[in-house]
């Protein structure tokens, strides 16, 4: 390619800067220029993706971009400077100006030479830098997949900031003055390594023999800041059985203290190789080290609310969400390994969708965050299902009760090393902000952390006053606690309460509390050994009779649920007060009340249907999803207290009938429809088949007469 | 071999650009040839294993490297113990008007000037070490196969080394001369090789032993790495910690110690840290994966099944010595010695069985923890001792963890190769704290005994690796730390001193746990349904027996029917497992 097909593409980007028009018609890349000329900022970012949207694109010329990128950084520079409009606000001039000025009266003075030495470099004039910013499109390549093909190339790369190192100046173009002269000399400086200049080449002094001495000038060169850094691939594009792999990373200008070690980041830039120079060139000519010249760089979000969904995953969740049995499906989906637990997978999954923090006009917060406790017998898989659970939630700490460091569940005041000021530490609890906190072993916990975490449930705070700090740290975690039963294994002989060694106070702060027991059952027996037997011979998980959705689906599936923020509906208000108030009833009645009924429980039940409204993309809560949070409610009470049930006499059909008896007597009504006795038999843990069965029962004992289309239920006035 | 222009052994690099001279001739366009094979593996696989070439290339290893010409065909042996990313390097440039590569050498021959065209190609690094644990007998001996330079050579530099102004002629004449007229470009490079060579050896020669001899002297045996340097190759066929044999161009330049130009202590290389001088580079042209039959000393042995029975019986009872007439213990051994992992599904491993020999004390350590570890090293290829206290664990990470400073992966104790063995010796152990180091030390054996993964430190993050080891936990009462499979109190009756086992029997062994543990396995539908059967019942029996249990018996059920040489579950073994569990539960009881 000759200089003339540049000129011509300097023309196509004059072109493309003048004309392009942002959606909203504006002249995006001249107010841009505008703003620099008024030195409100420095930095000029191309996007391809403009390129690409440009109405007179040139397929040709977006492509010599992207792969002669750095070239083209230049072409786009030379058309800035001939565009660059005059500012429109008056500036106070700084040293930069002032040697500008002098050194255009001196260029006018000495206009006749023409020595190509005293020509000034286009760069000491910018006070811009330019950028050109991959297109955002598509996926960011993984370290890996750059190559050696790649190199003078635009690529995008995703990656986790493991070095950097201090921001240094980096000279762009040396000036010298020349003793013997005067003149100024311009040299630039391309390379990371550079020789200085000694001698006056300007015509004078060749003609003169002077041999000028050139003295290099600071004050009126041209630096530019400079930062290296490190980026290592992130560990789920390390394939297995490798190890990630790194890449050297340049900042110059503005784009310097951009990041951090242990930041992940996305960046766009120009990889490039840097021949060995000098004696190492000579020995070993043929290696080059590359680098990427960094271009953008973007933070990589990781919390549920900032998540950017993909068009294609947009497509999915919506396809998703047309889908009936969503909430079913996603629940399977979590830790599908695990055989059963249909409930407790779906306590889990409104766990991770959680419900809206809501505060109030008098400062007052309600937490959104749903709290569970898992509690039950050694391997029972409880803690594989923590793990998972933090594994699907974008920001999750696992940690143990007992195994957390000094720093333990909440925060601590610590002596830095280095400079002995007190500083802060947050603990799991505080990590987890926004997140979910996966405390396993919550029994063995210290009884200090047990008390703080007290006010991580409720106020979903940690306040510290300890060394003269006294703070309070935002802790706004889902808490997910696994525990054991007081004695190791759940000791049916004894009361529930008696096997919980927690105390009521911390039991009330969870919305559900459930209880895994191994109970002795032939079939689960058979189906364990059938497992293990198929594992060992075909050497693959048996089939799950589904395709489990792909944690990613279903992370974004719940990023996109809790975006939403449900509400109440007026007329619902009713329903659940009566369904809040009759359990509170019913724990009166009993004279060992198992539970905790309180206000607490009430706000749970809340929260749990506005979870379930969440999942299903409504802004309004139904009745549903309160008949639903209900049935969980009860259900989670039932695992704990099943035997009482079994106990009492009562089978599940009798009780099914006694359940429907007293709805129905209590709204005085001879006809009760199949819809709503299954909504009350379902809110006390029973299924639909057992309603079936009950129905056919005592239709046959001529209790009720059942109709038989849509089985609604008629009493028989006895 | 008669009518080869080139000589694969002496001048690799000749017939790479013969090759490549071709492939040019006949229209490929340089361009294209990037991570692409032009014939020269071709041509280089049919030297070597089509013509037994193989048993030529001379091993590098610590005895060899001093007389090991740079610029020649070598083998190397060894896992892979970090990968250091890839290389960018001229692989094609125009001298002139013709098209030269620099492929499987560091440095150009003749020298480039900036303006020629060149195209950058792309090589992988690797950096490998003998793999770790290796048995003395597993070593592969050069002695065995005859080389052309092992005495002129050897005897030529060591003289060399005395009277340093001797001549350099005689580097020539060492060499064999060969038919090479026929294809003057070869020769041309062929010379140039020569000249390159005579530089590197007068140089190190001037160095005197601060080079390739230093090299021998100071690093210890176990710790004598290479630089791989891969071309092609799809990048899953090299995992980490896989064992590899590398078949490839040895090049070693002492001088080409980089004075770094730059004094930027931040652009650190890996490469600095692994001066040329201190470690061989081999430009590898083949490769391929080495299995435990690998190691072993030719010809295969043909075990009939017949044999089979034979030498087990014989093994069973050399394990029982060692264990002092412990029977029971030695069942357990020789099916803990069989096992590997053979399947990860979700996460666990299905295969490993690690056992731990509880009721060990001091004096018993002495006698019999000496026996077994001996008994390990002459049975299998890779094996380890690793005795825990309280202050090695709190002083020594046993997890490999990534040095940015270095831009290196520094190895752990637990970076292992698949198949090692690993015997753990808890008894030294005393009351004391765990420190933050020791409580993660702790944390990871315990990963590993249960999931077989050991977890790598990137700092920022951690990357789980599989392992497959086998894990023998030797302590006084049952390991907390380390939840071994099996548990079975040790019950000696007899000290036998240690009697010596005579060289047939041995590589009979060796070969039997080689060719048993690969064996496939099955079960057949009747035996299913009494399996099934058995494990329901006992779960009925026993409520505290889980899926690990289960998992644990149909394993012993594996090797046990393997260890038979059989391929099948049969009833007769399925019975046997019970019956060693029943030994085992009876001992396990005794023992409360």
């Amino acid at each position: 390619m000759n200089d003339l097909d540049f000129k011509q593409d300097q023309e196509i980007a004059k072109d493309f800067l003048i004309n392009f028009a942002d959606p909203n018609g504006e002249a995006k890349y001249m107010n841009i220029l505008q703003d620099v000329a008024n030195r409100k900022t420095k930095a000029i970012q191309i996007e391809l993706e403009d390129l690409i949207n440009y109405k007179d694109l040139d397929e040709e010329f977006l492509r010599r971009v992207t792969e002669n990128t750095r070239r083209y950084i230049g072409i786009f520079a030379n058309a800035i400077d001939e565009l660059m409009p005059e500012p429109t606000e008056v500036l106070l001039e700084d040293d930069h100006d002032i040697f500008m000025t002098q050194r255009a009266e001196e260029a006018t003075e000495s206009a006749g030479g023409s020595d190509p030495q005293k020509k000034m470099p286009p760069e000491i004039k910018r006070f811009y830098e330019v950028y050109i910013k991959a297109s955002t499109k598509g996926r960011p390549f993984t370290i890996r997949e750059v190559k050696a093909s790649y190199i003078g190339q635009l690529v995008r790369i995703s990656g986790i900031v493991t070095r950097c190192s201090d921001v240094k100046p980096l000279m762009q173009v040396a000036v010298y003055t020349c003793e013997e002269c005067g003149f100024e000399i311009y040299q630039e400086v391309t390379a990371r390594v550079y020789m200085p200049l000694f001698d006056c080449p300007s015509e004078q002094c060749k003609v003169n023999q002077a041999k000028g001495n050139l003295i290099p000038q600071l004050r009126a060169s041209k630096f530019l800041r400079f930062q290296e850094a490190k980026l290592q691939e992130l560990a789920e594009h390390v394939p297995k059985g490798h190890i990630p792999r790194t890449m050297t990373i340049h900042f110059r200008g503005e784009l310097t203290r951009k990041v951090a070690p242990g930041d992940i980041v996305e960046l766009s830039g120009i990889f490039l190789p840097i021949p060995y120079t000098g004696f190492r060139a000579m020995r070993a000519g043929l290696i080059a080290d590359t680098y990427l010249e960094a271009m953008s760089v973007t933070h990589f979000k990781k919390k549920y609310e900032e998540y950017e969904l993909r068009t294609d995953e947009e497509e999915e969740i919506a396809h998703l969400a047309e889908d009936g049995d969503i909430y079913n499906k996603l629940a399977r989906s979590l830790a599908p390994e695990i055989f059963g637990h249909e409930d407790v997978k779906k306590a889990l999954l409104l766990l991770l969708v959680g419900a809206p923090h809501r505060k109030l006009k008098d400062g007052m917060k309600i937490r959104g965050d749903i709290h569970i406790c898992l509690m039950g017998d050694p391997g029972v898989a409880k803690s594989q299902l923590l793990k998972h659970i933090i594994n699907v939630a974008p920001r999750g700490v696992y940690t143990t009760g007992k195994g957390s460091s000094g720093v333990g569940l909440t925060a601590a005041v610590q002596k830095d090393p280095v400079t002995n000021e007190m500083v802060l530490e947050g603990g799991a609890l505080v990590l987890a902000d926004m997140g979910i906190c996966a405390i396993d072993e919550f029994d063995k916990m210290d009884e200090s952390d047990r008390t703080s975490i007290h006010e991580v449930m409720e106020q979903q705070t940690v306040s510290i006053a300890k060394a003269g700090i006294t703070t309070s740290l935002n802790a706004r975690t889902a808490i997910l606690a696994a525990a054991n039963p007081a004695w190791g294994r759940y000791d049916l002989r004894r009361t529930p309460a008696e096997n919980i060694n927690l105390p009521p106070a911390l039991l009330s702060r969870f919305d559900l509390l459930w209880l895994i027991l191994d109970r002795a059952d032939m079939d689960t027996d058979l189906e364990m050994a059938r497992h293990v037997l198929h594992v060992h011979q075909a050497k693959e998980s048996p089939d799950l009779g589904f395709t489990p959705l792909e944690p990613s689906v279903l992370r974004a599936y719940i990023s996109e649920a809790r975006k939403l923020s449900p509400v109440v509906p007026r007329e619902l208000e009713e329903y659940i007060a009566s369904a809040y108030s009759s359990i509170r009833q019913e724990e009166a009645k009993s004279n060992a009340p198992h539970s905790y009924t309180t206000v607490r429980t009430l706000l749970s039940i809340l929260r749990i249907s506005a979870a379930l409204a969440r999942l299903r993309f409504s802004n309004y809560v139904a009745q549903s999803d309160v008949d639903e949070a209900l049935r969980l409610m009860q259900m989670s009470k039932f695992s704990l207290y099943s035997d009482d049930r079994q106990k009492s006499g009562l089978d599940a059909i009798s009780d099914i009938y006694s359940i429907l008896r007293d709805e129905a007597a209590r709204t005085n009504r001879m006809d009760v429809s199949y819809a709503h006795a299954l909504n009350w038999i379902s809110r006390k843990g029973y299924s639909e088949a057992q309603l079936k069965e009950c129905l056919e029962e005592y239709a046959a004992l001529n209790v009720w007469q059942i109709h038989p289309n849509t089985f609604d239920i008629r009493f028989i006035d006895a | 071999m008669v009518g080869l222009p080139y000589d694969c052994l002496a001048n690799p690099l000749g017939a790479v650009r013969l090759t490549f001279e071709k492939a040019v001739a006949s229209g490929s366009e340089p361009a294209l040839l990037d991570g692409k094979d032009w014939g020269a593996a071709d041509l280089f696989r049919q030297f070597l294993f089509d013509d037994g070439g193989l048993s030529q290339v001379p091993f590098l290893k610590p005895s060899s490297i001093t007389w090991v010409q740079p610029n020649t065909l070598v083998r190397f042996r060894g896992m892979i113990q970090d990968m250091l990313g890839n290389e960018y390097y001229v692989g094609a440039y125009k001298d002139g008007d013709t098209w030269r590569t620099n492929k499987f050498a560091d440095a150009s021959r003749c020298p480039m000037d900036d303006s020629s065209d060149m195209r950058i190609w792309e090589r992988r690094l690797l950096y490998c070490v003998p793999v770790p644990g290796q048995s003395s007998w597993v070593e592969p001996s050069n002695e065995a196969m005859k080389n052309p330079y092992a005495n002129s050579i050897a005897l030529q530099r060591e003289k060399r080394q005395r009277e340093d102004h001797t001549p350099m002629a005689d580097v020539d004449m060492a060499e064999p001369d060969h038919a090479q007229e026929d294809s003057p470009s070869s020769k041309k490079m062929r010379e140039d090789g020569a000249a390159l060579q005579q530089v590197t050896l007068q140089k190190s020669a001037s160095e005197g032993k601060s080079s390739n001899s230093d090299l021998v002297g100071d690093v210890e045996r176990n710790s004598f790495p290479c630089l791989v340097k891969i071309y092609d190759a799809p990048e899953s066929d090299l995992k980490l910690n896989d064992v590899f044999e590398f078949v490839g161009i040895f090049t070693f330049d002492p001088d080409l110690t980089l004075d770094r130009d730059d004094t930027d202590d931040f652009c650190e290389d890996a490469l600095v840290s692994l001066p040329p001088s201190k470690v061989p580079r081999l430009h590898c042209i083949l490769h391929r994966k080495l299995v435990v039959n690998d190691f072993l000393p030719s010809p295969q042995l043909e075990l009939t099944p017949c044999a089979i029975k034979e030498v087990r019986e014989a093994l069973l009872g050399h394990l029982a010595s060692v264990l002092g007439n412990d029977r029971v213990a030695a069942q357990y051994l020789l099916l803990h010695l069989l096992s590997r992992v053979h399947a990860r599904i979700d996460s666990i491993a299905v295969g490993k069985l690690s056992l731990n020999l509880t009721c060990f004390n001091k004096e018993s350590m002495s006698v019999f923890g000496n026996h077994l570890k001996l008994a390990m090293e002459n049975l299998l290829p890779f094996t380890q001792c690793l005795p825990l206290t309280v202050d090695y664990l709190n002083s020594v990470s046993l997890i490999p963890k990534k040095d940015y400073s270095t831009n290196r992966l520094v190895s752990g104790f637990l970076q292992l190769a698949e198949g090692s063995h690993l015997t753990i010796d808890e008894t030294p152990i005393q009351t004391g704290t765990l420190n933050s180091m020791g409580c993660e030390n702790a944390r990871v054996l315990k990963n590993m005994m249960e999931s077989q993964k050991v977890e790598y430190d990137f700092t920022y993050y951690k990357v789980e690796m599989d392992a497959d080891v086998q894990l023998l936990v030797l302590s006084e009462g049952k390991s907390n730390i380390l939840p071994a499979d099996l548990v079975l109190p040790f019950r000696p009756s007899s000290v036998s001193s240690i009697l010596g086992v005579d060289g047939e029997m041995l590589k009979a062994w060796r070969w039997y746990f080689a060719a048993m543990k690969t064996l496939p396995h099955s079960i057949e539908p009747h035996m299913q349904k009494v399996v099934e059967d058995d494990l329901v019942a006992a779960r009925q029996a026993d409520r505290s027996l889980g899926s690990q249990e289960f998992s644990r018996w149909l394993t012993m059920g594996r090797l046990m029917s393997v260890s038979f040489g059989e391929t099948c579950l049969s009833m007769e073994h399925w019975q046997m497992v019970k019956e060693l569990e029943r030994l085992r539960k009876e001992r396990l009881q005794g023992n409360l």
